[in-house]
This record gives structure tokens, C-alpha cells and sequence, in this order.
């Protein structure tokens, strides 16, 4: 070969190689699969939430033998570690590699800012946290939220503790202290003036409090006849401890008001949970053959209940593919119009979307806790006592324009 | 006083090698956990309150003489990536014998539930645990104050290169020391599992309440830190009454505003 012409094909290489390094998504893109973000957290401050999200995830997605429409789905994985910048860096990356449908992340604070990478992306995008804002102010045509709304959850808590337990008027509230606290304490105290509440105390904790002593103490100078809390894992198991070592429970009633259920409960014992209500947004013993069968499996490969993680991880994938059932096609909206018009009997029971909202309207479940005596099995925590579904009032929607594609 | 129990167990350390003990919030830790083992294998909450720390100061004493010894000619910084790094080979071990997820451990039940005290209704497992460590403070006071062996140790803290001049074996103080140090904290491990419960990380925020307390108090005197760990308990509990969410942040607060003013601390004496 000549000197020049063997440079022209050198270059010519160096060029196709150049272009289908410099364009991975054009190579990429030939493929049929389609490509299913998980966004769950291996490290940071949920990093033992992450690994059970993936557990339901991968469940419900292997129960289609990992196909839907005939083609195969990749799942892949990426670490938020419950950070916004990290999180919305790892969704864009694996956006550029095709990714069009995502789930996760764990915390509501983060999902707010993967929700805005969904909507410029144009990104189909299901979380499991409570922030109202995703389904309210800040509401687009691409993110869903799973999670009840707190305004059903403050109903089904307060109206059905109420109906067991009528004469404790006087409340006291522990609230955590950010924005998913605040409108639950919000909605608890509407609802409750149905009711003739009197609310005798308000206080708020930091996230991550350790010290609850000092709540307790005010708390039990007030005199309430049930003690009413907004908080989260560690927080909510360090305060139901303080309040039964200050002797308030069991005598006065413990209302956990948005718990992940099991994955709390079982860090307590079994003398703390005694006179404990609790409301949740899945309970391992619902009454839906759908939940039934997916204990049973994830009891037989994990042994444990399946708690909040990996139960919304699966029920959100679950709506996923019924979307690709429903829309008969894998183009994200026509996926997102099926979604809003969507209407299981799935998981948790009857499961619709709100079209204007994008709030899934399904039950709420409300638990009381059982005392060691009456506990069949280690893992007997608690009876369901009933499930709610009100949806949130329109006056209370802040969500007035889902908006367009 | 659980704070001043933490703060001595570290000051102690701390005055003698010279270097913080970055592992101390996870022997409070492991003190903690051997607790609940222990009960879970004996069946009895005051056997495990005095078997536990032992434990913890044995594992002290071979903190010192496997690791900490062999480092003294490498200088203090090789000392303090130690502690470091044991404490978070500690923190892993216990979620490999123990699991991640938090657990609960009940106080005996003659010290459950509350006592009314007029002004307030204040858990009985809670006025124990004041009462514990406040006679364990005492005790090592009197120890450090009026024995031969404290007066040694306190002595070595002021000035190491004289004591061993005195034909005193420092070696054998230092790991004495450590030990020391080491039962402190897994005491106090022990005690704080039924008010607080156990989770894999609950060494990080005491070895951050420990450290104000040392720093506070002054570095190198003992005495300093218990009335630190006093001060700083009191504080917390008198802020908690009208600002609540205040109630973790001033304790940080006084160590800040004190350090200003006499960065020695408030007895120190370095």
C-alpha cells in the first residue's frame, strides 16, 4: 500500500472510531430493548433502603421473564446516594444511554430534583415518597407519584383511631421538621376538627434527632390522650422508645402516622409496640391476592415480610408494565396517557392515577400493633384495622396545570 | 453524666498518647452490643452491666499492645489513622456479628416505667443511669486522686519522659491507661442501650459529644473534662425545656464559645 493511502485509511478508521465513540447513543439505539432506570441508593443516608428497592424491583420485572411487548427490558441501576446532585448526574448519564422510564429515588427531597431531570428529559419517572409538591405545585406530565397523599393518610389515620378510641380529644403532635412534616401535621389538624380535636401540643424535631427525652418530657407535661408523630425510620424508633421509657405508652395511645411498617417495627420490641397504631402504605398481611403472592415469594427468597422498600418498588413496576400493557406500545407518552388512565386490582388493592394530578388514588392502611401475648409469630407485628382511600380535596390541589408533553 | 463519663474515658486516653481516640465512640459502641449479648446468653441485665465493659477493656488492652505500641515510633499520626481506621473496622464488625438494622433493649423491669417527681414524670431507668455514672465518675476520681497507680497516670499525662525516668515501666501505663479509657466508655455503652437503643452507628455522635467535652474541658486535665461533660449536660437539658430543636446544636454552641474566649478550655493546661 502507498504511503498516502495507507494515512487515508488510517484516518478513516480513526474517524468511525472517533464517531461511534463520540456517539454511543446512535449506536446504541439500534438496539430493541427497552431500557428501565432503578434510581436507589447503595450509599448516603437510605443506603439500607437502596438494595431492598432493588429487590422488589428486579421481582416484579423477572415475573415477565424480563420482557414486555416482545422485547426484551435492560434494567439498570445507578446510585443517588440520597444526594439531588448526584442523583440527577447519575439519571442524565444513564438518560444519554437510553434509559426512558425511571423509578426511584427513595427520598422525596431528591425526588423533587430528578422529577425536574424527568420533565426536561421528557422521562418517564415513579417514586414512592410522600412530598405533596411532585403531584401538587411542582406537577408535570412525566413524573407519578405511588405513595398515598398525605391528606388520605392523615384521614385514614385520624378517622379510624377515632372510631376505636373515642374519647381521646386531646392530641399531642411530634412532627419532623421539613416539608412532608408540616402538611401531614397540616391535614391531621383539618381532619381532626371534624372530629373535635383539641391539639394541646406541637412540637417539631430535626431530622436525625437522637436526644427525644426532652420532646417525651414536654409532651407528657401536656396530659393528651394520644400522641400523634410525623417522622421517619430512625427517628421514629428512637421516639416510640422514649416515650415507653418514660412510661407515657402503653397507658396513652401511639399514633406513627406515615411508617415504612415492618422495617421500623422490628427495631423495636415487642412491650414498645404494645397500644401502638400506625399507618402505612403497604402492610404485608393486605388482603389482595397480588400481595399475597408477592409475600410469599419474597418471604421464601428473603425470609423476612416484604416492609415499605421493596413493596413499592415492586407495585410502582408493576404499573410500569401494566402502562405498557395498556398503551399496547412502549412510546413514553403513550405510556404516560395509559397511566392516567389507568385501573388495577393490583398490590395494594384498587389503584387508579389522577389525570390532573398524577396522584395515585389506592388505600391507605392503617395497623394496630399487637401485645407480646397476643403475637402468633415473631413477625406477627400487627392487625390490619381498616384502609382509606379519600382522596385529597380539590381546594387543597396545588396542582392547577399538569401541562402537555 | 453520661457525657462526663465519655469525655474522662477520652481525656484519659487522650492526655496520655498524646493522640485523640478516634475509636472511642465505636468501644461505646461495641460496649453497647456486648450488653445485649451477654444478656441474651446469661438471661441477667446486671451480670451483662458488669461482664460487658470488662470485655470492652480487654479489647482495649489489646487495642494498645497489638496496634498503638507498635506505632509509637511512627509518630503520632500514625497512631491517630489507627484509631481511625479501627473505628470503622469496629462499626463493621458489628454489623457483621449483629446485623444493620437498629434493636431494642429493654431496661431490667424493676427499672421500667416512670417516677412521678412532682414537677415532672422522669424514667426510673433514667435516674439509674444518673446514679451510675455518677458513682463510676467518682470512682475514678478518687482513683486518679488518691492512689498511687492514679497519681502515676495523672503524672505521666503532665510529663511522660520524667515518670519513666523514675524507673516507672510507661509501656505498662500506657496500655493501663487505654484500658481505663476503654472500660469508660463501654460502660457507658452499656448503660445508654436501653435509654437510646442500639443501631450500627450509634459510636459517631458520642465520639462527637466526647470530643466537645475533652476539648472543652481542657486537654490533659481530667477533672476538667468530667466538669465539662457536666456543664454540657446541664446545658443540653436547660435548653431543651424552652428551645427543643436547639438541644443537640448548644452543645456545640458553649464548646465554641468558650474556645474563643480561652482556647485552652476551661482548665486547661496545653
Amino acid at each position: 500500500m502507498s504511503q498516502s493511502k495507507r494515512r487515508e485509511l488510517l484516518k478513516a478508521g480513526a474517524a468511525i472510531g472517533a464517531a461511534s465513540l463520540g456517539f454511543p447513543a446512535i449506536v446504541r439505539a439500534q438496539a430493541k430493548e427497552i431500557v428501565i432506570l432503578g434510581l436507589w441508593d447503595q450509599t448516603g443516608a437510605y443506603a439500607d433502603v437502596g438494595p431492598l428497592n432493588d429487590r422488589g424491583m428486579r421481582m416484579a420485572l423477572e415475573e415477565r421473564g424480563m420482557k414486555i411487548l416482545g422485547k426484551p427490558i435492560k434494567y439498570i441501576t445507578r446510585d443517588g446516594a440520597t444526594q439531588a446532585g448526584v442523583s440527577t448526574r447519575r439519571a442524565e448519564e444513564a438518560i444519554d444511554e437510553g434509559a426512558r422510564f425511571m423509578i426511584g429515588p427513595w427520598s422525596s427531597g431528591v425526588a423533587l430534583a430528578v422529577s425536574e431531570v424527568a420533565k426536561r428529559r421528557k422521562v418517564l419517572h415513579l417514586f414512592s415518597g410522600g412530598t405533596e409538591d411532585i403531584s401538587g405545585s411542582r406537577c408535570h406530565r412525566y413524573s407519578f407519584q405511588w405513595a398515598a397523599s398525605p391528606y388520605t393518610a392523615a384521614k385514614t389515620v385520624v378517622d379510624n383511631f377515632m372510631k376505636a378510641n373515642p374519647k381521646a380529644k386531646r392530641w399531642q403532635l411530634l412532627i419532623a421538621d421539613y416539608a412532608f412534616g408540616w402538611s401531614l401535621e397540616k391535614y391531621i389538624k383539618e381532619v381532626g376538627k371534624d372530629h373535635g380535636l383539641e391539639f394541646v401540643g406541637a412540637d417539631r424535631h430535626p431530622l436525625g434527632e437522637r436526644e427525644f427525652s426532652n420532646y417525651v418530657q414536654k409532651a407528657a407535661a401536656n396530659r393528651p390522650d394520644a400522641v400523634a408523630m410525623v417522622n421517619f425510620g430512625a427517628d421514629a424508633v428512637g421516639a416510640a422508645r422514649e416515650f415507653f421509657n418514660f412510661g407515657l405508652t402503653p397507658k396513652v395511645p401511639l399514633i406513627m402516622a406515615w411508617s415504612s411498617g415492618v422495617e421500623e417495627l422490628i427495631q423495636l420490641s415487642p412491650e414498645i409496640r404494645e397500644n401502638l397504631w400506625v399507618g402505612t402504605n403497604f402492610y404485608y398481611t393486605a388482603d389482595t391476592p397480588v400481595a399475597k403472592a408477592f409475600v410469599r415469594s419474597y418471604q421464601a427468597k428473603y425470609q423476612l415480610p416484604p416492609g415499605y422498600a421493596p413493596s413499592s418498588a415492586y407495585s410502582m413496576t408493576r404499573m410500569l408494565l401494566a402502562g405498557f400493557d395498556k398503551a399496547k406500545s412502549d412510546d413514553t407518552q403513550a405510556v404516560i396517557k395509559a397511566l392516567e388512565t389507568l385501573e388495577v386490582n393490583d398490590l395494594l388493592g384498587r389503584m387508579r392515577v389522577d389525570p390532573a394530578t398524577h396522584q395515585t388514588l389506592r388505600p391507605y392502611f392503617f395497623l394496630k400493633c399487637k401485645a407480646k401475648g397476643a403475637m402468633k409469630h415473631e413477625l406477627d407485628l400487627a392487625d390490619i384495622v381498616a384502609t382509606g382511600d379519600t382522596p385529597l380535596p380539590k381546594q387543597y390541589a396545588a396542582c392547577k396545570d399538569i401541562g402537555g408533553f | 453524666m453520661l457525657y462526663a463519663l465519655m469525655g474522662l474515658g477520652l481525656a484519659l486516653i487522650t492526655g496520655i498518647l498524646n493522640i485523640p481516640n478516634f475509636a472511642h465512640g465505636a468501644l461505646f459502641a461495641v460496649g453497647a452490643y456486648f450488653l445485649v449479648s451477654v444478656v441474651s446468653a446469661l438471661g441477667n441485665f446486671w451480670l451483662g452491666l458488669l461482664l460487658a465493659p470488662i470485655g470492652i477493656a480487654l479489647l482495649g488492652l489489646l487495642i494498645e499492645y497489638l496496634g498503638v505500641r507498635r506505632l509509637y515510633a511512627a509518630g503520632h499520626d500514625y497512631q491517630l489513622l489507627f484509631t481511625f481506621g479501627l473505628a470503622l473496622i469496629l462499626n463493621e464488625l458489628i454489623i457483621v456479628i449483629w446485623g444493620p438494622v437498629g434493636i431494642s433493649h429493654l431496661p431490667p423491669a424493676i427499672l421500667r416505667g416512670g417516677v412521678d417527681l412532682g414537677f415532672t414524670f422522669y424514667p426510673k431507668y433514667r435516674l439509674f443511669v444518673m446514679l451510675m455514672a455518677g458513682l463510676l465518675v467518682v470512682a475514678t476520681w478518687l482513683f486518679l486522686e488518691k492512689t498511687r497507680y492514679g497519681a502515676i497516670m495523672r503524672a505521666g499525662i503532665e510529663n511522660k519522659e520524667m515518670v519513666s525516668l523514675l524507673g516507672i515501666d510507661i509501656h505498662w501505663l500506657f496500655t493501663a491507661a487505654f484500658a481505663l479509657g476503654a472500660y469508660l466508655a463501654g460502660i457507658a455503652g452499656a448503660l445508654t442501650a436501653p435509654i437510646r437503643g442500639l443501631s450500627p452507628g450509634m459510636g459517631v455522635d458520642m465520639l462527637g459529644i466526647a470530643v466537645v467535652v475533652v476539648a472543652l474541658g481542657g486537654l490533659g486535665n481530667l477533672l476538667g473534662a468530667i466538669a465539662a461533660g457536666l456543664l454540657i449536660g446541664v446545658a443540653q437539658a436547660v435548653v431543651a425545656a424552652y428551645w427543643t430543636e436547639a438541644s443537640t446544636v448548644v452543645i456545640f454552641a458553649v464548646m465554641a464559645a468558650v474556645l474563643v474566649v480561652r482556647p485552652q478550655g476551661l482548665f486547661g493546661i496545653r
